[in-house]
Parts: structure tokens; sequence; C-alpha cells
């Protein structure tokens, strides 16, 4: 699959220079408007289908794209009567008109809050981390409803500081635990669709990066701290914090460092390069002199010279999370030593900060660095993360693993869309309402040949566990499927610290998945299976009698034909086939209890894997 | 059990009978073709070695006191109130309050040499779970996850890999390899019983199967087919007979009352029980059981109230395995995620000390009746023989045939050593 993209990517890349890419410059000097972007990645797209001969799948159906659209932007599904009405609106312009009012909708603030939840707790190392759950999806839910652009969103959660389940933008900081490599290993991977953290240890295998270059990342973030709040011994919050380093003995020490040419200028009497036991007397190193003297010294001539100063090590740092004032490689050949002081600089655009500045200046600056519309990478890496989520596949595979060595499919249109999303400041709705309104997005699934183009139709996708808990609820009439039972008590991994939620957050527990994950890679867990089985939440629900909904339904419909197109409308959002029909009515007949044959219906409606998938 | 899997565990346990494994391997694998007999001989024979293989973890979450464990100081500063009694093993002497563990002293070895960096509960109780400290770059798989790679039955059942309590997931192996997590271990675990009788719940399946067919025709079929397999799966565990070994009510009630009437008791009877059918790792957790080993207060209260209910369920569980053959290719491990500080805090607590703690190993063919390793005499250190968490998994490793070497390819296509680094303690092995 990887490869035949890069074949296409490389087809393309050539045309694209032989063409003189006018479109491609046009693109970055104007500002579109969604629909303009949207036909012109339809155009770029088709043209592609064309020069390999692929036959891009029809239009969806009303039905189909009604619940698609609906799921991928409010994060639920259409109710029954949402499908026929919209079926039978004649206007031209309803999808638009559609995709606009749910990006209104306070629905779809609250499932992408819990969308990013899910990215940026889904790989935290605090397994404290869910302390933060509520506090970060309330913060992002107020900031998607202001639509606030997503530079100024990613700068909110790079500098927060605070009570972690105050300021919910903390997430990311106390998910990595305040320590600076997995900080930069996670802002690279989230924020830049980049990989790095394997330079961590080691020049990275198959990419470019340095290990310097990954520690130069770090160096923004080692005066990050997260500190235990505790009430009479009684552990209550976390706050996200900045290593002081007025008070920090290694800060300070690295202060005197810095400041070691005037220092020397002014203690070193008789200017002889060096400083000596006698006159470090008055200076800020006399307590520590001798010490100093005793490691520093390599010369052995009594006194410390300017570079035996800068060369001074201190021990390494104590305590995972307390913070430290400045960033250290670990020397690989020699563990214990302290490593190598590495100062902040940033690897794409290679702009650098001051040394020794405190730790909100530096966050502040390496926001303004990732953000900056130089840093293309930025732009990039929510373009192809948002097309992913959509679509079901990035332009680049996996959507958070995007090179500088890997070739994008349909490189024209992942540059058109970057360009735009720089020119229209970052706005997140006006992206979504892009994608969703090209006709490459509204196209049916189709199955796709191993190697076929992507793009020609659409993908069935698995739901996210926050959708999917919202499509039982739909389905069996607004009932709470989790009341009174714990279902996430069946996950594993989840440690002491996941109990107390409310019931969407249990489900997600049991059904929620890493949604950075490539859609091939998530196939489903026997517990969630169970659950969708024998649970008494979805069993209770699967009665023909005791007032549920396909009890009135069951009733009020009496024609066969009917009562199965309700079920079909309630439960997958569209009618049954004539095969369906088929299949169910002589089911029916088979089983010869009508209240039976229903509830087994429902049940396997709801088992069915189209109820688990957009489609 | 099934039959099978009895005779060859039997075969196993008892000499190699050449007879039955001829029996085995039967005319197909050798007209399959160009390996001889004899290389057959030892490629099932390396097969054979490795059933029948199980892990029975005892998890001691919080971080148990080694002084009111296995390694007292009794009139020492550090030692504290705590008494020393004697084992069945001259010379060896635990804490007061595991009375029947110590009968057991000539199956199990002590390791009071233990020692590791983490200080902290999750990070600790991540390593002690996967052999590797947590990293947001690759989700490690469970030490229970990369045995049951190697050693599970892909035709089993059952889960491979049981939790009683929640518990570290398979990471990058994925949902083969995924902890089955048991709440209340003797009776049927959530939500597998069906709603409905067994043929009404098969009949739901055809149906099912029926629909499905739609959805594949109309473009869903890669979703369709994963869907089937996990359902295949899913509902031959709903519907297997071997389902029984969830439920002890069939066992002697002087067994179950010999184990403990709590969660961790029972759970430590299930253990026994998925191990005799296949189950290849089944993890018992204390605090399942409420039963919280961070005595940061009262140390010595709640140490004796714990102690109190794990004691007969470690010693029943060996006892209780030996009776059943099963013993020898069991392993049994009792640790926590670190031990506590010598001092005795002012509030008659001790506090979190990774640099020496203790643990205890016994089955599997491990050499019992013995102490590995030494702390200082005030316990802030250790003496000799020092023990890492690298060493005592690939210890359990080569108990059970399992190669701590081997590697497993992570997403970000970097190979990962079931164990990181470690040797296996040479004394456990005779």
């Amino acid at each position: 699959m990887k490869q035949t993209f890069s074949h296409a990517g490389v087809a393309i890349v050539i045309s694209c220079l032989l063409a003189g890419s006018a479109t491609a410059q046009n693109s970055a000097s104007a500002q579109m408007s969604a629909a303009e972007v949207a036909a012109e990645v339809d155009r770029l797209i088709q043209k592609e289908l064309t020069a390999t001969g692929a036959t891009p799948a029809a239009i969806s159906t009303d039905e189909d794209f009604l619940r698609r659209v609906s799921f991928d932007v409010a994060g639920t599904p259409p109710s029954a009567r949402e499908v026929t009405l919209f079926g039978l609106d004649p206007g031209r312009g309803k999808r638009a008109e559609l995709i606009d009012r749910l990006l209104a909708s306070d629905d779809y603030a609250e499932t992408w809050a819990r969308y990013w939840r899910d990215v940026i707790l889904g790989r935290a190392t605090n397994m404290r981390a869910p302390f933060v759950n509520g506090s970060f999806v309330s913060w992002m839910t107020e900031s998607l409803k202001e639509n606030k652009g997503w530079d100024k969103i990613t700068t909110e959660i790079i500098t927060a500081s605070g009570d972690v389940r105050e300021v919910g933008a903390t997430a990311l900081m106390f998910a990595q635990e305040g320590v600076s490599e997995d900080i930069a290993g996670e802002v690279s991977r989230i924020f830049l669709g980049i990989q790095m953290q394997c330079a961590n240890c080691h020049d990275h295998p198959w990419d470019s990066w340095k290990r310097e270059q990954f520690h130069e990342l770090a160096a923004f973030f080692p005066r990050v701290s997260v500190r235990p709040i505790r009430e009479e011994m009684r552990l209550v919050t976390y706050e996200i914090a900045s290593v002081d380093s007025r008070f920090d003995p290694q800060a300070r020490f690295a202060e005197l460092q810095e400041r070691a040419e005037g220092m020397l200028r002014f203690f070193d009497r008789n200017k002889d390069g060096k400083l000596t036991k006698v006159e470090a007397e008055r200076s800020p190193l006399s307590r520590q002199f001798d010490l100093l003297l005793e490691r520093g010294d390599k010369n052995k001539d009594g006194g410390l010279s300017l570079t035996e100063i800068k060369e001074l090590e201190f021990p390494m740092p104590p305590q995972v999370g307390r913070g430290t004032a400045e960033h250290f490689m670990p020397d690989l050949s020699n563990p214990s030593s302290p490593g190598t002081r590495t100062d902040p600089k940033f690897f794409v655009t290679r702009a650098t900060a001051k040394t020794g500045l405190d730790d909100l200046e530096r966050r502040e600056m390496f926001a303004k660095y990732l953000t900056s519309t130089s840093n293309e990478w930025f732009s990039k890496a929510f373009v192809n993360r948002m097309w992913a989520e959509l679509t079901g596949e990035g332009f680049y595979m996996p959507i958070d693993d995007m090179g500088p060595e890997r070739s994008a499919s349909f490189p024209e249109v992942m540059q058109l869309l970057t360009s735009q999303f720089i020119r229209n400041r970052y706005d997140i709705k006006w992206l979504i309402r892009t994608i969703a309104l090209t006709e490459t997005y509204q196209r049916q699934i189709r199955t796709v040949e191993p190697g076929g183009t992507p793009f020609a139709s659409a993908t069935a996708t698995r739901l996210r566990g926050d959708q999917l808990y919202s499509a039982i609820v739909k389905a069996m009439g607004g009932e709470n499927v989790s009341r009174g039972n714990r279902p996430g008590s069946m996950m594993a991994g989840q440690g002491m610290y996941g109990r107390n939620r409310d019931p969407r957050d249990q489900f997600s527990l049991l059904f929620g998945f890493d949604p950075s994950t490539p859609q091939a890679d998530i196939t489903g867990t026997v517990p969630q299976a169970l659950f969708m089985m024998n649970s008494p939440q979805i069993n209770g629900q699967i009665r023909a009698n005791f007032g549920t909904r396909l009890s009135q339904l069951v009733q009020k419909y009496r024609d066969d034909q009917d009562a199965i197109s309700e079920l079909y409308l309630m439960i997958l959002s569209r009618e049954p086939s004539d095969k369906e029909l088929k299949i169910c009515r002589a089911y029916i007949a088979d089983v010869g209890n009508r209240d039976e044959a229903y509830e087994d219906l429902m049940w396997s409606l709801l088992n069915s894997s189209e109820f688990i998938s957009k489609r | 059990m099934t039959i099978a899997r009895h005779d060859q565990l039997k075969a196993n346990g008892s000499g190699f009978s050449r007879r039955s494994f001829l029996h085995q391997v039967s005319a197909g694998a050798l007209a399959a073709g160009t390996l001889s007999l004899r290389d057959v001989m030892t490629l099932q024979a390396a097969e054979l070695r490795k059933q029948g293989k199980s892990v029975i973890l005892l998890w001691m979450g919080g971080g148990p006191s080694q002084f009111e464990t296995f390694d007292p100081k009794p009139g020492t500063a550090n030692g504290g109130p705590t008494e020393a009694i004697s084992t069945s093993v001259p010379g060896i002497k635990i804490a007061q309050g595991w009375d029947q563990t110590a009968k057991m002293m000539d199956d199990i070895a002590i390791i009071r040499s233990m020692t590791n960096k983490e200080g902290s509960h999750p990070r600790a109780t991540y390593q002690m779970h996967t052999g590797y400290i947590p990293s947001g770059s690759v989700k490690h798989p469970s030490f229970a996850a990369s045995i049951a790679k190697e050693l599970a039955d892909p035709k089993f059942d059952l889960p491979a890999v049981v939790s009683v309590g929640a518990t570290q997931g398979a990471g990058f192996l994925g949902v083969n390899f995924e902890p089955f997590v048991v709440a209340d271990p003797g009776s049927l675990p959530q939500n597998v019983a069906t709603s409905v009788e067994s043929t009404r719940y098969r009949r739901r399946l055809g149906l099912l199967d029926k629909l499905e067919g739609e959805f594949a025709e109309r473009g869903g079929d890669v979703v369709v087919e994963n869907h089937r397999q996990l359902y295949g799966k899913t509902s031959k565990m709903v519907l297997s007979s071997e389902l029984k070994a969830f439920d002890i009510s069939d066992e002697p009630q002087s067994l179950k009352d010999s184990y403990g009437d709590n969660t961790f008791g029972r759970g430590c009877l299930l253990a026994r029980r998925l191990v005799e059918q296949g189950t290849t790792f089944v993890e018992i957790s204390a605090r399942s059981s409420q039963a919280n080993w961070d005595t940061h207060q009262d140390n010595f209260e709640r140490t004796a109230e714990n102690s109190a209910m794990i004691d007969p369920a470690f010693a029943t569980l060996i006892r209780d395995l030996k009776d059943r053959g099963l013993f020898q290719d069991t392993v049994v491990l009792w640790t926590g995620e670190f031990g506590r500080t010598p001092k005795i805090n002012p509030r008659g607590g001790r506090d979190h000390y990774p640099r020496v703690f203790n643990a205890a190993i016994a089955g599997g063919g491990l050499k019992g009746g013995q102490v590995i390793g030494a702390s200082t005499k005030d316990g802030s250190a250790v003496e000799r023989d020092p023990v890492t968490p690298g060493d005592l998994f690939s210890s359990v490793c080569r108990a059970i045939n399992v190669n701590p070497a081997k590697e497993n390819m992570s997403p970000l296509g970097r190979p990962m050593r079931i164990v990181d680094k470690g040797e296996p303690i040479k004394a456990l092995f005779g």
C-alpha cells in the first residue's frame, strides 16, 4: 500500500514540476472560501483518478451522507425523523446547509473536545492522567465553540500552568508528567506530525533528525514541573508549575556559568585567567569552591579557568516531574554522568531561544515558533489529521508520522489545503467545512483493492467510543446505557484512577481508542463484543414488552415491512434494502413468534458491523 | 482441560513418551514434506516442553514492606515490633503472620535483594508489569502478553491472559493477548452469560451473519471480516464448555475455606482452575480484595491484616497446584512494585523504597527452600547478589522455556526484547 502511494506521489511530484504548478501558486497567494477550495480539491483528485484510470464511486445517498456527516461533525447519528426530512428536502444546497448547522451545534464542540482528549491522553506516560480528563474536555469544548484558531489552542496547551483540575489546557504537560523528553516527543507528534522520539536515544534510523535536535526541542521544556497539592496529607490535585531558578540550586549554578565571563573579570584580581580560592572568597562560588575545584580543575593548577567553570557538571535531576533548570542530553556511554547541557532550538526553522530563559518565556517562544506561518508542518499535521479522520485515510499514513522522508499521496491537494488553512487563519470549522463539501468526502463506500488509488471512494471506518455511545443512546431512545453498571471495570490497564466518571466516560474506557491509530489496527476487543452481545444494559432494551422503544414499535406497526423499516431507521439511520427485508421477513416467519423475532432482529442490528461503523 | 492437552502435560511431566508423540505427529506432518523424522521430533519436543507452562502472578500492589513479609529484622530499630517465625526449612525465618506460607517454604525461594530505581506507584507498577519504564512513543506489552504470545494455544477457547483486578494491557501485541479482567472471581465474568438460551443465541448469530452479508457487499467488507473474526472468537468463548473453569462452586468447601473467603482467595482458586484448563497467565491483584500495601501510616496493623488474607491463599495455591500435578509447570510469583523504607516514620508507617525489596517465587521446577541475596543489617541496602526486575523476569522466562531475548517489533519498527536486560538467577536452577 505504502509503496504504491510513494510511487503515485513521485509521479505527481514530477507532473507537478512539469506543469509549472500554476494552481499551487494561485492558492498560496489568495484566500479562498471553503466551497472554492473543495471544488479545487475535487478537480485535482479527479485529474489523478483520470490519469490512473480509476473510476470514482458515485456520490452517496442522502441517508448515507446524513449519517456520515452527523457522526463526523457532531459525533452523533441522525434520528429516524431527521433521515426522512432530509431525504424529502428538495433544496439543492441542503448538504452545505446541514454541514453549517452541525458545525454550529454544541455537539460539534463536545465530540471534538473528546476527540482531542483521546489524542492527548492516549499516549500518556503519567498513569494519573485521567485526573485532567474533565477539565480538558470543558476547556476544549469552550475553545471549539468560540472557534478559536488552531494556533491559539496550541499556544494555550504549550504554555499552560496551574491546577490540572481547573486549567484544562495543562493536559499535555500533565499527561507527560512534565518530563521534557516525553513532552518534546508528543508535541512533535501531535502538532507537527513528526515522530522524533526515537532520536531520544540515537540518531533517527531512517529520518534525517539527529539526536541533538531532539534534545534541543526538549530544552524548551525542562522547567515544567508537576506538583502534587495536598490538604492535610491528602492528595487533592496536581499543578503544572515552573521550576523557579532562584530557588533551584542547579538553576543558580547554571546562571553562574552563564555569567562566568563577567564574574571572572571581576574577581580574578591578578588577571591570570583563573579564579583561585582566595580570589573566590567574595564571589558567589565561595561556599562550594573546594568541591568545585576538586571536580573542575582539570589541569590541576589550583584555580578555575573560564573553560573549566563552563565545563563544570552538576548531578542529574532527582525525580520525575520535578523539573530542572536546564536540559541535559544524556551521555549514552556513561548514563550516570549528567550529560551535555543543551539549549533550546527548534529543529524545523532552526530558530533558537536565548539561554537561561525562564519556563514561561521558553514555552511562549516555542509556541510562537511552532505556530508561525513559516512552519508549514504545523498546518500540514492538522490538515492531514482532519482529512484522515473524515475520509478514513490520510495523505500520509500513519497520520502522525509524516516525515521528512515520506511522500504524500496527492501532494498538490495536501499543499492546497495546507496553504489555505494558513490563509484562513487556522480556522478549524473552515477546514472541516471544506473537507465535508468535497465530492471526495461525499462518495459512497466501496471495497478498495490493495494498492488501489485512494479517495476514489469513501472507506468504512470504525466509530470512536464517543460516537458509538451516542449511537447506542439514540437507538434506545435516550436511555443511559451505562446506568447502574460499570462497563469500564472490564477495561484493563486503567489502574486505580479511572473510577467515578459519568456513564459516557465509563463507556469510553471500554470502547475508546487512540484516534491516531491507523484504522487497519482497530479491530475491536473481546470485552467490547461481550458488552454488545450480552450486557444487561443492551439486552434490557431488546425486549418487545416492558415499555421499551422496541415494544412501542412492534405494537404501532403491525405490518412487518413498516416495522422492519422503522427498526432499520432507528438503529442504522436508513431504510432496509429489498434483500434485507426478505431476510428479515423470512426470519420472522421462521421463528413464529413476532415479539421474539423482533428482539432477535434488534439484537442483530445492534451487533452488526455496520452499527459500529461510519459508512 | 481437553484430553489432548492433559495427555501432553502428563507426557511432559513424567518423561517423554515416544509412542504418544508419534501418534500425535501423525502421518500428516511427516507427509507434508521436507523435514526428516528426526527434525520433526526435535521441533515437536521443543513445543511440547512449552505446552502446559503457566505463570500465576500474585500482585502486591502498593509496595509490600519487606520487614513485615519475608525479610524481618526483629530486635532492631528499623525492624519495629515485627517478630520472625521459623519455617519448614531450618535457618529460614520470615515475618509473623505468614504461618501457612512458612509451612510451604521447601517449595518457595525468597529473594531479599530485589533492587530498582522507580519509587512512584504508577511508573514502578508499569515497570514491574512490562519490564520497561513508561515511554510516550510505545505502549509496551505486559510481560503476561509477551509470554502468552509465545506459549498460548490459539485453539484454546478462553483468554490466554486473565487478571483478577485491573492490570497492564497487551500494548502493541494487540487484542489476542489483552488480559481478560475479572472483577468478581468464582462466578462467570461480566457479560459472558447469554441473556437468552443457547439455541436462540445461535439463531441470533445466524441472523446476524446473514445480514452482515449485505453490508459487506455495499463496500464494508473489511470491517465485516474483522467483525466476523472477533465475534467468532467471542461467541466461541461464550458457548464453550470450558467456561465452567470460571465457576468455583463445585470445589470442595474445605478447599475454598483454605484459600480464604475473599476476592484474593477465590482469585487464587480460580487461577489454579484456569491454569489447569490451559490459560497461560493469571494475575491476582491484592488490591482487588482491598489489601493495600501502601502503608504510609499504621504499617504494622495494616500489614498484619493484609498478611492474614494473602498468607493462606498463597500457601493453599502451592499445595493445590502440587496436588493436581501442575506445580512443576506453573511458576507462582509474589511481588509488588517496590519495598518500604527501613526507617519507621512518625505516623508508624513506612514510605516507598525501591532500593531494597523482596519477592517470592515458586514452582515451574525452580529450586525452593532457599533465600537468594540479602539486605544489610539495617535493611537500607542490598548486601549481596542484587536482583533487578529484569533478572527476575528472565528467571521466569527460563523456567517456562521462553527466550527472554526474543524480539517483538514495535509499531515504529523498533525490535524490542521480551525482557530488556537481565540474567536468570542461577541459584534458582538446580
